[in-house]
């Protein structure tokens, strides 16, 4: 009898050390013995012309290389809102695409019907997954962008590339009123602008001169509050800060701007680009996302040194508002979702990194790409010049709803920009109407039933 | 005397009623079609939106709400019940100034009197109501009730003038009339977001904007037009009246003209149609009578035109009231939601808010508001129409 205990306790111990000892993964690896092969799969998403050709060229490269016969089709399917609005259409239903683009607070929207695959398991698997030390060469901002607190921590998406809010300026102007640098704070930023509101360019194609035009974006208020020393989100309440006091003060700053006549709203679509092309316009924040436009239109314009800057700040250090939209998987059957891993997988390695920034004009997502961009990099120093501030990255709430209040804040910032309206009380109004929208957003998460 | 019914045959009364019944199957069969297309399409969707209206709908379906979805839009029931007696207070006074105007001279004083006691009772009354659902309800969806009504009001008789201004002078036969039938028709057919994309350029704030030119033209200063967020009449004159006596924004008037520029050649086209069904007699008769041009349109045209321009009326409103596309391209943030009618809000509810559920109640709500409006139209309008 004590024989057999002895055994019994022996194999319990042994079995429990040896499962102790075992790879983490392979405890419970539920793609392990699934079979990707042969799958067919569409891929939604928003690129255009030259983007989408080489988009094309990664995706033939992948379906010709893929030893599992793994076949993806890559669709345009209009712009972020179109996918998003098909999207909400479609989810639930066989329609849905194998994989879409998707901004994080539409992802999350996507998740309130639990349509999305939580890639955690997938990232980590033993078999189809990718090493700690490959995780780790993500831009750790972008690497974690994707994954939702809301939704216990899953992973909604993973970011296939990203862009920057940068300060474009006309160098050559600048040089004209007798700077030698870009400001890097509000003060001189101000000073500046309206100096060459009264001293255009010599080299402008065509009659006035401004200092700054401020795209009445959410995105723009968000930028601006980040390098005033505020956010809009805090992470750990789940509420919006739009009251904060770097916001407050912003917007101040930007109100003090229009009233000084030192800066202006853009009225059109395009309407930046244009009059910075044409040497009108000294300052314009807007996407990195907009380098090879701006450089083509000045090419075509003016024909003038320019480059980019991080926004004038009062923080130590710049503080850059990183956006994307990332690539989301929709449900559908493991063999189909394995299949799609697979395409990310291929699709966010170092080299394809490497190229896909150079023919799309984002940023890679993988810190080892940059070795690869050498060249690019000095052909191009405006985008080296982005590239390097991607490690002062912040970025906007990934939360449902937030297309409803990113609205709001743009009525919001028009309203203190070019209308003069009281600051406190305008941003007040903004972040209780914003986490009001936000409490009926989270009141019914799939979670909490 | 007892009378004796005539009895048709018992055979031929079966084939008879066999034949009536296989009739009214064909009947039946013929209508099936439009009457499917008609509930699949049309029906289907307004029940299911009633459905929605009561649930919490957010991407997928939620907990059942109630009522709760209209509360949230029109805020708490004194105020909706207010305004409601208000309205009946508004129909009573229309009804007993009508009534007024019938009775005999020694009346008429104190039932018009009454009348004007009644519409000031209802103004009031609409105003508190109005007042209380503002603070309790959703005010971007209430707000953009005015803004519709506005819309409908500032572009439908505009463009219905304008229309039959242009027919009356094509009518005359003039040289070039079917060029000028065909220019003024054209923005009619023209890719709405294309034409608005164009108006949005024309009307932008910047001094080089094609309004602002013409402005100069003049001397006059430039405007901020589709970026404009203030009324016309504070912009124009100076003035500053309250909440819904301050009228459109200018944001919202360019939208209009934009409204009047699409739909006029469209209701040139129908008025011709209608002029050219008046009857030359009464025309000529009217010459040997030795009226002017001016008679003529007022007592012929005008009333036989009748049928016509309520017709286009009618259409004009729905069509004013679910106006949506060029909306949507001309809208700025700087317009402060001025230019955000009914449409505009159900559409960020449902796309941008997702919450497809009170989007329903609103979509519901307007319905009733386009079915008022033109019930109300077709019982004011509808009796001053002379269709021979």
């Amino acid at each position: 009898m004590p024989h057999r205990i002895v055994l019994s306790l022996t194999a319990a111990i042994a079995l429990t050390v040896s499962f102790l000892v075992m790879p983490a993964g392979a405890q419970s690896d539920p793609w392990a013995k699934i079979d990707p092969s042969n799958q067919s799969l569409v891929f939604w998403h928003n690129h255009t012309r030259s983007r989408q050709d080489a988009l094309q060229a990664i995706v033939e490269t992948f379906n010709e290389s893929n030893p599992y016969g793994i076949t993806v089709t890559q669709e345009t399917q209009g712009s972020y809102a179109d996918i998003f609005r098909k999207m909400l259409g479609l989810l639930g239903t066989s329609e849905v695409p194998d994989l879409v683009v998707a901004y994080q607070n539409q992802a999350a929207t996507y998740q309130l019907s639990d349509a999305l695959v939580d890639m955690t398991s997938l990232l980590q698997s033993p078999k189809w997954g990718m090493s700690a030390e490959q995780q780790a060469d993500f831009f750790p901002a972008f690497f974690q962008q994707d994954v939702f607190p809301l939704f216990e921590n899953a992973r909604l998406g993973l970011a296939p590339n990203r862009s920057m809010e940068v300060l474009y300026y006309n160098r050559d102007w600048l040089a004209e009123l007798g700077y030698d640098e870009p400001p890097s704070t509000p003060e001189a930023f101000k000073e500046i602008a309206c100096k060459a509101t009264r001293t255009p360019f010599s080299k402008a194609d065509g009659g006035g001169a401004m200092g700054y035009q401020l795209n009445l974006d959410a995105s723009r208020l968000a930028s601006w509050t980040f390098a005033f020393g505020g956010g809009i989100f805090d992470y750990e309440t789940s509420l919006y800060t739009y009251d904060s006091d770097g916001a407050q003060q912003a917007m101040a700053f930007l109100q003090d701007l229009y009233a000084e006549g030192c800066a202006r709203p853009v009225s059109e679509r395009g309407g930046a680009i244009a009059d910075f092309s044409t040497g009108r316009l000294l300052f314009s924040s807007a996407s990195s996302s907009g380098l090879p436009f701006v450089r083509a239109a000045v090419g075509a314009g003016a024909k003038f040194n320019w480059s980019v800057a991080p926004l004038p700040h009062i923080t130590p250090a710049p503080v850059m508002n990183v956006y994307g939209a990332s690539v989301s998987m929709p449900k559908s059957t493991p063999q189909r979702e394995l299949a799609t891993w697979l395409f990310i997988r291929y699709f966010t390695s170092p080299e394809v990194q490497a190229g896909w920034a150079q023919a799309a004009n984002y940023f890679p997502v993988r810190q080892s790409a940059e070795q690869r961009l050498g060249d690019y990099f000095e052909r191009h120093d405006a985008y080296k010049t982005a590239f390097d501030l991607l490690q002062y990255g912040r970025h906007e709430p990934p939360v449902p709803g937030y297309d409803f209040v990113r609205a709001m804040a743009e009525e919001a910032l028009a309203a203190i920009f070019a209308q003069g309206r009281d600051v406190e009380k305008t941003l007040d109004r903004l972040n209780r109407d914003a986490n009001v929208s936000l409490q009926e957003q989270l009141e019914y998460l799939p979670s909490a039933e | 005397m007892p009378s004796r019914a005539f009895r048709l045959p018992e055979a031929l009364g079966r084939r008879l009623r066999r034949r009536e019944a296989r009739e009214q199957l064909i009947g039946y069969l013929f209508t099936a079609p439009a009457v499917a297309v008609i509930a699949l399409f049309g029906l289907f969707p307004l029940g299911y939106a009633f459905y929605m209206s009561f649930f919490a709908w957010r991407v997928r379906q939620g907990p059942f709400r109630g009522l709760r979805n209209y509360g949230k839009a029109l805020g708490e029931p004194d105020g909706v019940l207010i305004f409601a007696g208000a309205v009946a207070l508004l129909v009573l006074a229309a009804w007993m100034w009508r009534r007024a105007r019938q009775t005999v001279p020694e009346r008429r004083l104190l039932g018009l009197l009454a009348a004007v006691a009644l519409l000031v009772l209802a103004i009031t009354a609409a105003v508190t109501g109005w007042g209380r659902m503002l603070e309790t309800g959703d005010v971007k969806f209430l707000n953009a009730l005015p803004v519709t009504v506005y819309y409908a009001l500032g572009s439908i008789p505009l463009q219905l003038a304008i229309a039959l201004a242009l027919a009356c002078v094509l009518f005359q036969n003039l040289r070039g009339s079917a060029f000028f039938r065909m220019v003024f028709f054209l923005p009619y057919v023209m890719p709405t977001v294309a034409t608005a994309t164009v108006f949005r350029s024309i009307f932008s704030s910047r001094d080089t904007s094609m309004a602002n030119q013409f402005l100069a033209l003049f001397g006059l200063e430039p405007q901020q037009w589709l970026a404009e967020s203030r009324p016309v009449l504070e912009v124009l004159f100076g003035w500053q009246l309250p909440d819904f006596w301050g009228g459109p924004s200018l944001a919202l008037a360019s939208i209009i003209l934009f409204g009047v520029w699409t739909f006029v050649g469209y209701n040139v086209v129908i008025f011709l149609a209608g002029l050219g069904s008046i009857s030359g007699e009464l025309y000529e008769a009217a010459e040997l009578d030795g009226a002017n041009r001016w008679d003529v349109f007022r007592h012929i045209t005008f009333p036989l035109l009748s049928p016509v321009t309520f017709y286009l009326a009618l259409i004009g409103f729905i069509g004013a009231l679910k106006a949506f596309n060029h909306i949507f391209v001309m809208r700025s943030p700087l317009a402060q939601g001025t230019v955000n009618t009914a449409s505009m809000v159900i559409f960020d509810t449902f796309y941008l808010a997702n919450q497809y559920g009170y989007a329903a109640a609103q979509v519901v709500l307007l319905f009733l508001m386009i079915l008022g409006v033109t019930y109300a139209q077709n019982r004011v309008f509808g009796r001053s129409v002379i269709y021979d």
